[in-house]
């Protein structure tokens, strides 16, 4: 069980820095997930602490310990990998087994944790096959099966479940967590599929172009986006985002203005911004409902999921826009709609992308229907 | 020019279509892939199966005609006189000592000649598959002697071997006693060996190259993050892997090894004595080079290595069917 | 117009259908033999108004290698030039009812005619004539001797005076071999029968291992031991595969070389002035002082359609004026006893390379009746080719002697008994 503490952390392959100087710790026993668009680092960072890729510049830490210079099996880590990279030549026992016997474990200890973690993966029936005898599924446990036995400190995941399908992701989602739960080790997860981030994660750092954006708690990246990165890639589907001129504040929050001068109101600090600034007015489709007193749009299109709908709406400005809906809809493709943006629900950003801090949370006051 | 190109093509496929249609209309589906199959079932016919026909038939007859209505039947006596021995293990004990002693030396040549290519090979290959610098350079230069003609190869080495030539001329200058290397049997026989791995490897070690390349990545890296000594990596890991190729490699080279005949024929025609007579060789020697030719003789040989090679082809095709299946 | 130029000819056609006949003559060349025919065959043309006569000059290998299979078939030419009588004998054509004046090529070409005389052909049959007769003999660097102060054996020298004086000039020059014989049975018979080999048996069969083939037979491997023999040549190769020093003669790398005189043209050109040479003629034994004859010469096919012209043209060949003229342009021995007893006025020639023709010239009537015998005989390539094969294993100590001598008549009595 250990800490992992990224000091600085920079990787340049020749002249091209991909990561740029990450600072970050991961507190004993957290789980969590690196996140973001494929080509921001999240992958390099992981491999980084591995010890599979070497580290440019900064320190990493692990329980305290620097260990840039360790290699990878030192560090006392164990990884499971998006291929699942078992020895295709090897059956599942052996697959287990083999990293133990790297270390000359006696014969009954590494028998013992096999079992042991054969009968916690529910992979008994399968130890004598070899992998390619086995389900994506299996494959998978088994991946996971390698590195339990090893018991280490610190748990990777790098995209495990991206080559499963979409049920069988769900369910081992679910195993991984209570794994997690089990265990309690610290783990370190890479996705880039931020329902994965938001239902496994103690903590989510969100990662772009090689640079934290924002790390912190799920609930808190929903709530609270740093800038507008963060808040398109975390909630889904996106969020909306409305390009209005400031026209006044109060305690309250922002009086704002949108292309065509229609009035709207957003309960964020706006004390950073002038009258006249072009902001971002972000709003999330789930927060957005039909309100006759609403933002008149014109219906694109219409999901009806039965439990719940979507509207694929275009403002008079031209602006699409997408809302969620609990339940069933009347609107029809074609016709004209009023949608309810309210204050408490709204965020605003600024030019440069940054959020202005908000001042009430909608989310936490209950019912949005109010 | 594409589009004239693109219209006579197409052109000449329209030509085709109608007889083509017509004729499937008059055959039937099925027989019309006898149409397809019949130029190359000829070609074979007559350039493969025909000659093996007429070599098995060659096998039965005795005399020095070359027409076999001029030849004598005489059944399986040419087989009976190449296997006459008294032990298999001493040539002299046999009546046609020649023969037996080119089965000798072509079985100690495949052993060490095929042996010592793979290991060479696979080491070679270990090492060109690492991040050396150089790699492409080194690469092309295993596999530069590859694509010089076997004649060619063997007159290099002969002006390096010979009695004045380089070999010896950098010895005398070191100071050392010189050797002539071709004259001595033992000596020459290894650099029999020698020169066909030089010939060859380039070839093996690109298929090892290329087997070693398909082992994925995360494999190494798994076992990176197992912890696993680079010895045991290799024993445990790339070996076993590696497995399929390498079967594949060694038959190859097992039958190229027992069909060896041209680099050796040119460095030392078979000599000192009968030190580097292969089979093949002796199979010339006999059926065309010493007067009178006896082909009978000659064919029955071939036909003997033919089973030999024959084992040896099913084994590749039980290897890279294995390998199908493994990949 | 045009029809009657058609008509005409089809009648030009029809009139050369009954008199135009073309003979096609299948000619390999060591120097310019088919060139000095060629231009010969022009006076012939002209004597014969109607046979015209087209030379194809191919490589030595096509005359070994594919003729046998063309005649085996029943194609090829209607004449050819070459050197393995008894090999071929049973498609060569006998002109002798056809010519003119048979015991006039019987007196020129007597010996010679021998050779083709050889299973199923008549005894008294007229099959080839030979235009280039070869002998065995031995070439020595005189200034290789000159320089080391060594005296050099004259005429009628035995093979042991030559190994000693030679192995003396070799020590004294420091050059790499003292002697060296071309890897072949067909060298390897002279001194064997100088050696007071028989070869043959009482019935006319070859290969006779005797007293006198064991003697050299020792005293070859001996020297290859010792070596006086160079061992490249012999040991340099594996079975029967021909292989000859003359390039270490050239660079004078090589005191005494025991080959033949078709190489006199060779040592003639490429030599030069380096070095002085000389032929020494044949070399004795105990028993005798025999070199082999051979030779090439020009044969009539019996699958010619023109045996007539084809007859007509071997009388040609075989007249000795024609012979004096080509041959002196070949700088080749004659086998025509009349140019034999009076000398051939060659053409061109350094002092050196008259010596050495007049000397090989010199030698020929004292070759044994053996070594005739040898050269006529039907199955005389079975012993060229195996006896290499088989003393290269003594040699290299792969066999005892004993052995190999003994696989040698076997090896030699299995192919006839293949080839009959």
């Amino acid at each position: 069980m250990a800490e992992v503490e990224l000091r600085g952390i920079v990787k340049e392959y020749g002249a091209v820095r991909v990561v740029h100087g990450v600072d970050l710790t991961i507190e004993d026993g957290t789980f969590c997930v690196f996140v973001g668009p494929s080509g921001c680092g999240k992958s390099t960072l992981l491999r980084m602490i591995a010890g599979l890729e070497d580290i440019s510049g900064g320190d990493l830490l692990i329980g305290g310990e620097r260990v840039n210079d360790q290699r990878a099996a030192e560090r006392g880590l164990a990884m499971v990998f998006q291929t699942y990279a078992l020895y295709p030549h090897m059956s599942v026992r052996q697959n287990l087994a083999f990293g133990l016997e790297n270390i000359r474990m006696p014969k009954s200890e590494i028998a013992a944790r096999v079992d042991e973690a054969a009968r916690m993966l529910k992979l008994e029936p399968y130890l004598d096959r070899k992998p390619r005898a086995l389900s994506g599924g299996q494959r998978q446990r088994v991946a996971i099966g390698r590195a339990v036995v090893r018991e280490p400190k610190v748990f990777l995941f790098d995209e495990p479940l991206s080559n499963l399908d979409a049920e069988l992701r769900v369910s081992m989602r679910g195993e991984i967590a209570a794994l997690h739960r089990r265990v309690g080790n610290t783990m370190i997860y890479v996705t880039h599929d931020q329902v994965e981030a938001m239902t496994m994660a103690d903590k989510i750092v969100v990662l772009r172009d090689g640079r934290i954006e924002q790390a912190g708690a799920p609930i808190d990246l929903y709530n609270r986006p740093v800038n507008t990165f963060v808040a398109g890639f975390i909630g889904s589907p996106r969020m909306n985002f409305l390009p209005c001129k400031v026209t006044g504040h109060d305690a309250d929050g922002l009086t704002l203005q949108d292309a065509q001068g229609r009035p709207l109101r957003a309960a964020v600090d706006g004390r950073t911004v002038g009258e006249g600034d072009t902001v971002e007015l972000g709003i999330r489709p789930e927060h957005m409902h039909p309100d006759p007193e609403g933002y008149p749009v014109q219906v694109e299109n219409v999901e009806q999921l039965g439990g719940e709908s979507y509207l694929y709406v275009r403002t008079e400005t031209g602006v699409a826009l997408t809302a969620h809906l609990s339940g069933q809809t009347g609107l029809a493709r074609g016709g004209r709609a009023f949608l309810a943006i309210r204050p408490e629900f709204a965020h605003v950003f600024r030019k440069d992308g940054t959020a202005l801090p908000r001042l009430r949370l909608g989310e936490l006051e209950g019912d949005t229907r109010t | 020019m594409a589009a004239i190109v693109r219209a006579l093509y197409e052109g000449a496929f329209n030509l085709f279509e109608k007889p083509m249609q017509m004729l499937q209309y008059s055959l039937g589906a099925h027989r019309m892939a006898w149409v397809f199959l019949l130029p190359n079932l000829l070609i074979f016919g007559l350039f493969t199966y025909l000659p093996i026909l007429l070599n098995v038939w060659y096998a039965g007859t005795s005399g020095d005609r070359i027409l076999l209505g001029e030849r004598d039947w005489t059944g399986a006596a040419n087989f009976a006189t190449l296997l006459d021995c008294g032990s298999y293990l001493d040539p002299n004990t046999c009546r046609r000592d020649l023969f037996w002693r080119a089965v000798h030396n072509t079985g100690w040549f495949v052993v060490l000649q095929v042996g010592f290519m793979i290991l060479l090979s696979l080491i070679a290959a270990l090492i060109l598959n690492r991040n050396i610098p150089l790699k492409g350079f080194f690469r092309a230069v295993f596999f530069y002697p590859v694509l010089l003609s076997p004649v060619v190869v063997a007159l290099i080495w002969k002006w390096i071997l010979q009695r004045n030539g380089v070999l010896n001329a950098g010895l005398d200058w070191a100071g050392m006693p010189t050797v002539n290397w071709l004259l001595d049997p033992s000596w020459a026989f290894f650099w029999i060996v020698f020169v066909s791995i030089w010939a060859n490897m380039g070839f093996y070690v690109l298929i090892l190259l290329a087997g070693l390349q398909s082992i994925p990545s995360d494999v190494y890296e798994a076992a990176e993050m197992d912890g696993t000594p680079a010895w045991r990596s290799l024993l445990r890991i790339t070996l076993p892997l590696l497995t399929p190729t390498l079967l594949v490699v060694m038959v190859l080279s097992l039958i190229r090894a027992v069909q060896a005949f041209d680099e050796i024929y040119v460095l030392t025609g078979g000599g000192p004595g009968s030190a580097t007579t292969l089979l093949i060789q002796y199979i010339y020697d006999v059926g065309f080079a010493t007067r009178p030719r006896q082909f009978g003789l000659a064919a029955a040989a071939s036909l003997l290595m033919a089973g030999v090679l024959l084992v040896l082809t099913l084994l590749q095709l039980a290897a890279t069917r294995k390998r199908a299946e493994d990949g | 117009m045009r029809k009657t130029l058609a008509v005409s000819a089809l009648a030009l056609m029809a009139a050369g259908a009954t008199q135009a006949q073309e003979l096609r003559f299948m000619c390999y060349q060591d120097g310019a033999e088919c060139d000095a025919w060629a231009e010969a065959f022009q006076s012939f043309e002209a004597e014969n108004p109607g046979t015209t006569v087209v030379v194809d000059v191919v490589p030595y290998q096509a005359i070994i290698e594919s003729l046998p299979i063309q005649l085996e078939v029943g194609e090829g030419p209607d004449l050819a030039r070459i050197t393995d009588y008894g090999g071929l004998a049973r498609f060569l054509l006998d002109v002798r009812p056809m010519v003119s004046d048979p015991d006039l090529i019987e007196a020129r070409y007597g010996p010679s005619l021998a050779w083709a005389r050889v299973g199923d052909n008549a005894p008294d049959g007229i099959y080839n004539i030979v235009d280039q007769l070869t002998a065995t003999g031995g070439f020595a660097n005189a200034t290789l001797f000159e320089q080391a102060g060594v005296e050099m054996p004259g005429p009628g020298a035995s093979w042991a005076d030559w190994a000693e004086a030679s192995r003396a000039v070799r020590d004294a020059t420091g050059v790499d071999f003292a002697m060296a014989i071309d890897r072949t049975g067909h060298r390897f018979a002279a001194p064997a029968m100088s050696f007071g080999a028989a070869l043959f048996n009482d019935e006319g069969e070859a290969l006779v291992i005797d007293d006198g083939f064991r003697s050299f037979s020792e005293q070859f491997v001996a020297w290859h031991e010792d070596g006086t023999l160079a061992r490249d040549v012999w040991a340099g190769a594996g079975g029967g595969t021909y292989q000859d020093a003359a390039g270490e003669f050239i660079n004078a790398n090589l005191v005494m070389y025991y080959s033949g005189s078709w190489q006199i043209g060779r040592f003639g050109r490429d030599i030069g002035d380096a070095f002085d040479w000389v032929a020494t003629g044949a070399v004795c034994g105990p028993a005798a002082c025999t070199g082999m004859p051979g030779g090439a010469g020009i044969v009539g096919l019996n699958r010619t359609e023109h045996p007539e012209a084809v007859a007509k043209l071997m009388e040609f060949v075989a007249r000795d004026d024609i012979q004096a003229q080509v041959l002196a342009q070949t700088r080749n021995l004659p086998a025509n006893a009349e140019l034999q007893a009076n000398g051939i006025a060659y053409q061109d020639v350094t002092p050196e390379v008259a010596a050495a023709l007049t000397a090989f010239a010199a030698s020929v009537p004292d070759f044994s009746d053996t070594a005739y015998a040898l050269q006529g005989y039907q199955f005389n390539r079975a012993v060229y080719t195996n006896i290499p094969a088989r003393l290269t294993q003594a040699i290299v100590g792969e066999l005892s002697l004993d052995d190999a001598l003994a696989r040698l008549e076997q090896d030699v009595a299995d192919a006839i008994a293949e080839a009959r």
